[in-house]
């Protein structure tokens, strides 16, 4: 167990890190190296210019107002999903440095700012995993279980693993966060730091299965998140 | 006869479809947009279910490997079987490429693009609509013989000439073939494609030539999208040889997108300097500028209108057919939903040309049935052959009592 714990938590991050981007790299060029669209294959209406039309697949992409038009409960999970996760996203950066600018601009103290952390963090992982189980439940339901496969359960299990774990250091830890920033530098430097100790065991799981989400991310259907941009810029072509 | 199915399909692999199959979530928005899914609750109907079977098929190891074990299980790869083949051949064949399920996905991606090679594939091992591929065929041999066959046609639109002109009382009306003009019309087979515009350019005082060739574009419904273009090409040659400035296709659904979609990719430079345009543009123009006049309220009773897939969501023509109706309707209705959610009329995708698919495309039409009858419409109008015929046999089927027309032939019919 403790080999696995070391091996999580100084070998494999660098592995992660260079599958990720290097998985990315493979998928654009596995696009790239195919021949480009046969044809204008825009649905209508779109904007006339070439700059409207940018704007408007972004703004879909970021609203998914196509969806909500047509599903909205499934625009709801979807979107409120996504939304989470930025959330949760911004929130770690504090894992790696903190938002000095932000507290100093708001005169805020040590209290203030582990207090707000708790309550914004807690607020965007609920709205991140509740809608993951939405669409877990979905998966069995009507004609959508004709079109669940393996890599469905896959993905949303290891999300709401990674939530969990996450939950676990949120609402029964208190983490200091100068331990996490010592940890996260000493690996960037390769001058190792110990674990984290008050992130307490969850920590090393939740480490360890953002790694596995790394490594599968490039190679799976989360790749829509470069692909889209791509698939709505051509249906608007 | 896998693997060579699998080399046609991977050598037609575009970006696009390397992407959708990747990114594909199969979140399932567009279960609610297949009319085919709607009415027959067939897992293959499934425009993602579609996608999914074709993405497990590229997905066969080729040789040696035979995938199985954990990945095997996880690319679900051991049913290359009789049920897949099933499946494919309904998810491949009985499908509009309406393009509905783009409008619902929240990436639009394009399933009617990966049907289109699919369908290619599927034809070269003999499995499909082989009525539709001959047609196709037809289509390009046609500009090969095109002097012998010249002049037979040229008696023929002499004699329907000389039918318009009795039944109109006017000596000067003229249909000219394959002469130097400003726009060239290219017509459907059947004078029902040529009488009303015969009469609208006379009214329109319109400089015009008939094409020696038709608009419809069979080898596009099976993918085949070499054939596509050398039956398109004919026209581009005689576009270039009469020196025209525009080129206006019939009430004619998949050409029409071809036509304003594709031929910038198929034929670039070739092309540049003239205009392409559905007629149904060229005559709205003439009335917005009062180059033709109508009897307004020509037409009193409910109608309503059909947007077809590809003049709609395909090729964003969605005004110039209601200016037209409102000119001359008492009652315009519209469908729910209408413009690019408009149901599909169920006969797209080459359907009609194949005699096997009738009882087939006869179900994909009940949601189209269901719009109809909610409007009460006494007339049903729009803008695409294929459209027209498979409304018509729904209307019969369904016992709808409804008329249907070409938006131009309403126009025709209440010149002044």
């Amino acid at each position: 167990m403790a080999t696995l714990a070391f091996l999580f938590a100084y070998i494999t991050p660098y592995m992660a890190v260079v599958v990720f981007f290097g998985g990315l790299a493979y998928r654009v060029f596995r696009w790239w190296r195919k021949p480009p669209a046969p044809a204008h294959l825009s649905l209508f209406p779109r904007p006339q210019s070439r700059l409207g039309r940018l704007l408007d697949a972004l703004v879909d992409m970021f609203t998914l107002k196509g969806l909500l038009r047509v599903n909205p409960l499934l625009w709801a999970g979807g979107f409120i999903m996504h939304l989470g996760l930025l959330f949760v996203l911004v929130g770690h950066i504090r894992a790696f440095t903190d938002f000095y600018f932000l507290w100093k601009l708001l005169n805020w103290g040590k209290e203030q700012q582990h207090a707000f952390s708790a309550v914004a963090g807690t607020i965007a992982g609920t709205l991140f995993t509740i809608p993951l189980f939405y669409l877990l439940a979905r998966r069995w339901s009507g004609a959508v279980k004709w079109l669940s496969v393996p890599e469905d359960f896959f993905v949303l299990f290891l999300l709401i693993g990674i939530a969990l774990t996450g939950f676990h250091m949120r609402l029964l830890r208190t983490v200091e966060i100068e331990e996490l920033h010592r940890f996260f530098a000493g690996l960037a430097s390769f001058r190792w730091q110990p674990v984290p100790k008050s992130a307490g065991p969850a920590f090393i799981w939740h480490f360890a299965l953002v790694q596995l989400l790394m490594v599968y991310f490039p190679f799976g259907k989360l790749s829509h998140t470069i692909g889209s941009v791509l698939s709505k810029m051509v249906a608007r072509s | 006869m896998l693997a060579k199915f699998l080399d046609t399909i991977r050598a037609r692999i575009t970006r696009p479809l390397q992407y959708y199959q990747d990114i594909c979530v199969r979140c399932g928005a567009c279960i609610d947009a297949c009319h085919f899914y709607v009415a027959s609750g067939s897992p293959a109907h499934i425009p993602a279910y579609r996608m999914m079977l074709v993405k497990k098929l590229l997905q066969q190891p080729n040789h040696g490997w035979k995938g199985r074990g954990i990945l095997g299980w996880y690319r679900e790869t051991g049913m290359a079987d009789e049920r897949m083949v099933t499946e494919l051949r309904q998810a491949l064949w009985e499908c509009t490429g309406c393009r509905r399920c783009s409008v619902f996905c929240p990436f639009d991606l394009d399933t009617a693009l990966m049907v289109n090679v699919g369908r290619y594939a599927l034809l070269q091992e003999g499995m499909g609509m082989e009525m539709a591929a001959e047609i196709g065929n037809a289509e390009v041999s046609k500009g090969e013989i095109i002097d012998a066959l010249r002049e037979f046609y040229v008696d023929q639109v002499r004699e329907l000439e000389g039918r318009i002109r009795e039944e109109w009382g006017v000596s000067d009306l003229r249909i000219p073939v394959d002469e130097p003009a400003r726009v060239l019309y290219v017509p459907v087979v059947g004078e029902h494609a040529i009488i009303p515009l015969a009469k609208i350019f006379y009214a329109a005082q319109e400089s015009w030539s008939l094409s020696l060739f038709t608009a419809t574009n069979h080898s596009f419904f099976v993918g085949d999208i070499e054939k596509a273009k050398q039956a398109a090409h004919w026209i581009v040659e005689e576009a270039r040889r009469l020196g025209v400035q525009v080129i206006a296709y019939a009430e004619c659904g998949h050409a029409t997108r071809t036509l304003l979609n594709f031929w910038d990719h198929w034929f670039g430079d070739e092309i540049s300097g003239i205009q392409r345009v559905s007629v149904v543009q060229l005559v709205a123009a003439y009335l917005k500028e009062g180059r033709i006049r109508v009897r307004e309220g020509a037409f009193d009773g409910p109608m309503t209108y059909h947007d077809p897939c590809n003049l709609g969501r395909n090729a964003g023509i969605y005004e110039e057919p209601r200016l037209l109706i409102r000119a001359v309707a008492t009652d315009f209705r519209e469908l729910t939903p209408n413009r690019e959610l408009n149901w599909c009329c169920g006969g797209g995708g080459g359907m009609i040309a194949e005699p096997g698919m009738l009882e087939v495309r006869m179900k994909a039409g009940q949601p189209k049935v269901e719009q109809i009858q909610r409007t009460g419409a006494r007339w049903v109008v729009t803008t695409c052959e294929n459209c027209k015929t498979q409304l018509a046999d729904l209307s019969e089927r369904y016992g709808l009592g409804v008329e249907v027309r070409g938006v131009v032939d309403l126009i025709a019919d209440a010149l002044v």
